[in-house]
């Protein structure tokens, strides 16, 4: 039955498509963050449907799209760059097999993020694919959110549909993802002229905001939390009553402590006891294993390089009984941990000149963010303030991202060069406009014939 | 169930919203913006509304 529901929404979507070639952009999106191919047992798990989508949205966008004002930016460039040096490294790397399995979907996420900008030639493009991965990565964080409320979740243990712990359905990914998308959603709410703001769409979207503020807890990944904090923190900038806010902010997370499950509690003071916790001493020896290993191989060795660590560290926890404290030291010994932070998931796997070109991606897109942003938000003409906000919330999203990711391997994550890819077409899209704005004054300044 | 309340909602919003935006021209070309406004002095010399 569900098989059926997903194959009628996809011909719903292609057939949309044939009319309206944009739609395939927005059809590759939605399979590619929802994957409805692993959530059925037939039909759709046998027929390449990412493969077709992705052909029709590039093979309508090369033949009948209008491409006059598709410009490349230096970030396309760069995400050019990266791919062809993560490829020489694929063809170098330490694990062949398991690097090739890496780079078959590396490349097509940064390939489909250089492509996306072009599509994005007007507002509508653009607030479309906002709503459409919204949308979709509110089909995990509903179910996600639910189940928190009626069990509580627990760490792995959040079914979220699919148990392959792939893509966005993974708990540290989702957890801050589901965070990253809260400053698109509340903009999608006020600006969005799909669906225009009225009670049915402010309802939907507090709710989706706050079954994503659900996710950390349902999923009790640790990173959630800290994007919990970093997105509190962004809050601020643009609130009027900030001691009203901080209050109403600090009342409500002591008033929620009691509804926490134990287990998430638990789990959340292991942040402040690192040292007692094995997971979190993990990462830090694999860190300092892979500060070691690139110095002697500063080009990296490639993807999944980190198969080949062995750690040995001691973990020290205290257990206070009658009284007496007691210091128990035991010594653990791992091998083939991943990286747990994609800052090191880049060092170790695309060495140093990987690093700094995904550095320079993700510094660009604050910085260019930043500028479109002061530059629109009080614009002289409202209708072109929308780009303020949305540039305000793009950046946003990438900043709890970029906090959440030093402790989660997600440098390639698709959903985040999607977000990435949009910053792009939003900054083109906003150059074109002030462009067509300041050309068309000198027309009308021209005296009129006599 | 959840899962299918879930599947139900997001895939009928996103089914109502691409019927919304084919039925909207400017999906593919948009009106270009409004000029900017013209700079004070320019405003004093044409005797405009400064």
């Amino acid at each position: 039955m569900r098989d059926l529901v997903f194959v009628a929404f996809l011909v719903a979507l292609f057939a949309a498509g044939l009319k309206r070639p944009f739609l395939f952009v927005l059809a590759y999106v939605y399979i590619d963050i929802v994957a409805p191919q692993r959530l059925t047992y037939m039909l759709l798990n046998t027929v390449p449907i990412s493969l077709i989508a992705v052909s029709l949205a590039v093979g309508a966008w090369l033949l009948v799209d209008d491409k006059r004002d598709a410009r490349f930016a230096p970030r396309q460039f760069l995400m050019v760059i990266l791919m062809l040096y993560c490829w020489v490294t694929t063809t170098q790397a330490d694990f062949p097999i398991e690097a090739a399995e890496k780079w078959s979907w590396v490349w097509k996420a940064l390939a489909f993020a250089i492509f996306l900008p072009l599509t994005l030639r007007t507002r509508l493009r653009i607030e479309s694919l906002g709503l459409f991965m919204v949308l979709s990565a509110a089909t995990i964080i509903i179910v996600g959110g639910i189940k928190t409320v009626g069990s509580g979740g627990g760490y792995g243990g959040l079914n979220l549909m699919v148990t392959n712990n792939t893509g966005l359905y993974e708990s540290s990914i989702i957890s801050c993802v589901a965070i990253a998308i809260i400053p698109l959603i509340l903009f999608l709410m006020r600006h969005g002229t799909i669906f225009p703001m009225d009670w049915r769409v402010k309802i939907f979207a507090y709710a989706l905001c706050f079954a994503c503020l659900l996710m950390p807890i349902g999923t009790e990944a640790r990173t959630g939390l800290i994007c919990v904090g970093v997105l509190g923190v962004l809050m601020l900038r643009h609130t009027k009553r900030r001691f009203l806010y901080l209050t109403m902010a600090g009342v409500l997370a002591v008033s929620a402590v009691p509804f926490l499950p134990s287990s998430f509690s638990e789990r959340m003071d292991t942040i402040k006891n690192y040292k007692a916790d094995s997971s979190a001493s993990t990462r830090i020896e694999v860190w300092k294993w892979t500060w070691e290993y690139v110095k002697e191989h500063p080009f990296g060795g490639g993807f999944n390089a980190y198969l080949q660590n062995k750690i040995r560290y001691e973990t020290v926890s205290v257990d206070e009984a009658g009284g007496v404290a007691t210091q128990e030291e035991t010594l653990i010994l791992d091998k083939a941990r991943a990286y747990h932070s994609a800052y090191f998931e880049m060092l170790g796997e695309q060495g140093f000149p990987g690093l700094f070109i995904w550095l320079a991606i993700q510094g660009i897109g604050l910085f260019r963010m930043e500028a479109v942003r002061r530059k629109y938000l009080h614009h002289a003409d409202e209708g072109e303030r929308w780009i303020g906000n949305l540039a305000e919330a793009l950046q946003h999203g990438q900043i709890i991202y970029l906090v959440g990711a030093l402790f989660v391997g997600i440098a390639f994550q698709p959903f985040i060069f999607m977000l990435l890819g949009m910053q792009i077409g939003l900054d083109t899209y906003a150059k074109r406009r002030s462009a067509e704005a300041a050309w068309r004054p000198m027309n009308e300044a021209l005296p009129a014939p006599a | 169930m959840i899962d299918n309340f879930s599947i139900g909602l997001t895939h009928g919003l996103m089914l109502l919203a691409a019927l919304l935006i084919l039925l909207r021209p400017e999906l593919d070309k948009e009106e270009p913006p409004k000029p900017m406004p013209k700079p004070k002095a320019w405003r004093g010399r044409d005797g405009g509304d400064a």
